[in-house]
């Protein structure tokens, strides 16, 4: 069996990265059928990043069945039908819920005398049941009426540190070893393609099978608290600018780390030196986000490892005492208040859009707006559902 | 018709009822009166007329067949340009029906899209320039990319002057029978800045607890509306005490949902009544406009203030 389908998550908590594809695709499913929510989702993302995966993972995690169709099914009206008819209009047997699955839709043409992708809109048009379409590449023209038709949910491309400790893993349960230089090759060849890097360590372990290191020895993976410790309480060193290298975690993710328990290392001119690092680090994170200019990210790690670890007063009595680093919280608290504000989001929406405003606006003026739409006649205006007057009148 | 929000019921429908921007709405009105409108590019503040007299432009040339012939954008709504070239696509496909030759196109906020995606804006407008004409909305024209600025008769809008704002008030005043005292139509103007949307919702929050209008409601409704809160975030890091004032100032940022640039103009203001020397009032500010520029350059405005908070902090020991 090959160790791609071996090792398949089963899983959310084992999809490293894809946090916020998961909560929509969630929310999506426990939506379906709900008057504003539409019916299919287009899930896209480079091949191998784990889309397929994310829609089985999603059907164990709720329990619900899946029913799969790929592009070649779309060859013929016939056999759709023939496959089809059955999984929209019944209730499963098992009285499980059912999602259903189209795979890899990049196949299907337009053109062809049948008309898969017509086909593929009316059956959303008409489904019952909530329709999770995968797609490398969805901006193609012949999508158009997809896409208006999908809700959207982009899949992040996965940086080689993730593929890489997630081989790792695979080689530990495997009990196959692959020394570490060829591991980050194998990693970073594979351009975020998960798929394909499984399948090269498995290739690779095969012809090295001789060699039995047990990986758990090899792996010198220094966790988040050993790295800030090295930071904060270390004096700033040549191998400090390499002390996040190891370190199983995206730099973004880092950086929040940083952020959270500078305070606790540093005061007065060592915090404000320390904060000035850090923000010119985001300087240069925005700059590669605008230009994709990735030899920015050299000064961001510079600035964020030795730069934060100069910030301290050379003269200062080295603390070796022992300080439990918090974990970064801002993302979520971000998250829970997204969902707290949802209502005001659906209000200030119904809101911009009658008086020909930016949704955005309306957000920013709502303690105002907010006063105005006590009035019943402005709620009717807007056509204000009662959850949300209930939330105004509160 | 729309009675329970003022902006919508007050919205001047014809030429003749636009206040202010006198010879803005000359020239607008001398072009629709050709029945041929070339592109047009309304540039200025919020709450000035820019929609309003779009809106008026439709209506005078398609009466009553106007919905048909006029599609609205938010480009700053819209999920990227993508989804804005599909629904102008869309629209554009069938030809306007009636006497003009065209449809138009409003898109509010233009400026809200990057200078990529004005570029594929520009090919739109070329494409679909036989059947629709444009009219864009921007605060800022310099915001908008020369080759789509050449392409449109440009029309610059001022703010409201206080003459404008008083016969507005004044007018629905009458309408709702309320009874607004002359200081009162002062912090109106006052607090508005010139912008008509935000002193008729003004007006309005405060006619709702009292037709009563007077100096003192109304600045208690603006006050409420206000993140006065940022006070207490400066105070927190002055007295040293970072974390409390990071927190607090997240707290505000997150409820208020108001944007980095947002509190840094809020702290900029805030500066001058601190309790500190004079030149740390200016170097503070140097901070300010540091991180100001430094929220525009990088990708996250909540630690570049944060970088700020530290250098108030500094401020506070006496060391900057």
């Amino acid at each position: 069996m090959p160790w791609a389908e071996k090792h398949r998550p089963k899983l959310f908590s084992e999809l490293k990265g894809q946090e916020e594809a998961i909560r929509k695709i969630v929310d999506f499913t426990k939506n379906f059928n709900s008057e504003k929510s539409k019916k299919a989702l287009l899930l896209h993302g480079a091949p191998g990043v784990g889309k397929t995966t994310l829609a089985y993972v999603l059907a164990n995690e709720l329990n619900f069945e899946i029913f799969e169709l790929n592009a070649s099914d779309f060859r013929s009206r016939e056999k759709l039908n023939e496959i089809l008819r059955p999984a929209i209009e019944q209730q499963s047997f098992s009285k499980k819920s059912k999602i259903i699955l189209i795979d890899e839709v990049d196949g299907i043409s337009a053109y062809n005398d049948f008309g898969g992708l017509p086909e593929l809109i009316y059956l959303i048009k008409n489904t019952n049941y909530p329709i999770i379409i995968t797609a490398n590449q969805i901006w193609d023209r012949k999508f158009n009426d997809l896409r208006t038709n999908s809700e959207m949910v982009k899949m992040k491309d996965v940086d080689y540190k993730t593929i890489k400790s997630l081989l790792i893993d695979i080689l530990r349960k495997e009990g196959k070893f692959i020394d570490e230089k060829t591991l980050t090759e194998i990693a970073v060849k594979s351009r975020g393609d998960i798929r394909a890097a499984i399948n090269d360590i498995q290739t690779e372990s095969g012809v090295k099978s001789e060699e039995k290191i047990p990986i758990a020895e090899r792996n010198k993976e220094t966790d988040i608290f050993n790295s800030l410790k090295v930071v904060f309480k270390g004096n700033p060193k040549n191998e400090t600018l390499e002390v996040f290298d190891s370190v199983n975690m995206e730099l973004d993710e880092i950086m929040l780390w940083i952020e959270k328990n500078i305070p606790s290392e540093y005061k007065g001119e060592e915090l404000a030196r320390a904060f000035d690092l850090l923000s010119r680090a985001d300087v240069f994170k925005g700059r590669i986000y605008k230009q994709q200019y990735w030899r920015f990210l050299l000064y961001e790690n510079i600035f964020l490892s030795y730069g934060i670890s100069a910030s301290k007063n050379p003269r200062r009595v080295q603390g070796n005492g022992f300080t439990t680093y918090k974990r970064p919280d801002r993302i979520l608290k971000i998250w829970m208040n997204n969902k707290r504000t949802e209502k005001q989001k659906s209000i200030a929406k119904k809101y911009a859009k009658y008086t020909h405003i930016g949704e955005k606006r309306a957000m920013r003026d709502f303690p105002v707006i907010k006063v105005i739409l006590k009035n019943p006649e402005a709620q009717k205006e807007i056509k204000l559902n009662e959850e949300e007057i209930e939330y105004l009148m509160k | 018709m729309a009675e329970g929000i003022w902006t919508e019921k007050y919205r001047p429908v014809s030429f003749l009822e636009v206040v202010g921007q006198e010879e803005i709405v000359k020239r607008v009105k001398a072009l629709t009166n050709s029945m041929n409108i070339p592109h047009m590019l309304f540039a200025g503040p919020a709450g000035t007329g820019k929609s309003t007299l779009a809106f008026i432009v439709v209506r005078d040339l398609y009466g009553e067949n106007w919905r048909e012939n006029y599609l609205e954008l938010n480009a700053s709504d819209e999920r990227g340009i993508q989804i804005v070239r599909e629904k102008v696509k869309n629209f554009a496909r069938t030809k306007s029906l009636g006497e003009v030759p065209f449809k138009v196109i409003f898109l509010d906020e233009a400026d809200a899209l990057t200078p990529e995606a004005q570029q594929a804006l520009r090919r739109t407008m070329e494409n679909y320039s036989s059947t629709c004409r444009f009219i864009l909305s921007c605060n800022y024209s310099s915001k908008i990319i020369d080759p789509i600025q050449s392409r449109c008769a440009i029309f610059r809008f001022k703010l409201l002057e206080k003459k404008d704002v008083e016969k507005i008030i004044n007018k629905i005043a009458e309408n709702e029978k309320l009874n607004v005292k002359t200081e009162a139509i002062n912090v109106l103007y006052e607090g508005c800045e010139g912008d008509c949307r935000k002193c008729i919702n003004l007006l309005q929050a405060t006619a709702s607890v009292s037709p009563l209008i007077s100096a003192e409601l109304v600045s208690t409704i603006l006050s409420s509306a206000k993140p006065k809160d940022i006070k207490i975030v400066l105070d927190y890091a002055l007295a040293g005490e970072f974390e409390s004032s990071r927190e607090k100032l997240l707290d505000i940022m997150l409820k208020e949902s108001i944007s980095g640039q947002d509190v840094i103009k809020a702290i900029q203001k805030e500066i001058w009544a601190l309790p500190v020397e004079p030149t740390i009032k200016v170097k503070l500010t140097e901070k300010t406009g540091e991180a100001e520029f430094r929220i525009v350059e990088g990708s996250d405005p909540f630690i570049q203030l944060q970088a700020l908070l530290a250098s108030f902090v500094l401020a506070g020991l006496g060391k900057e």
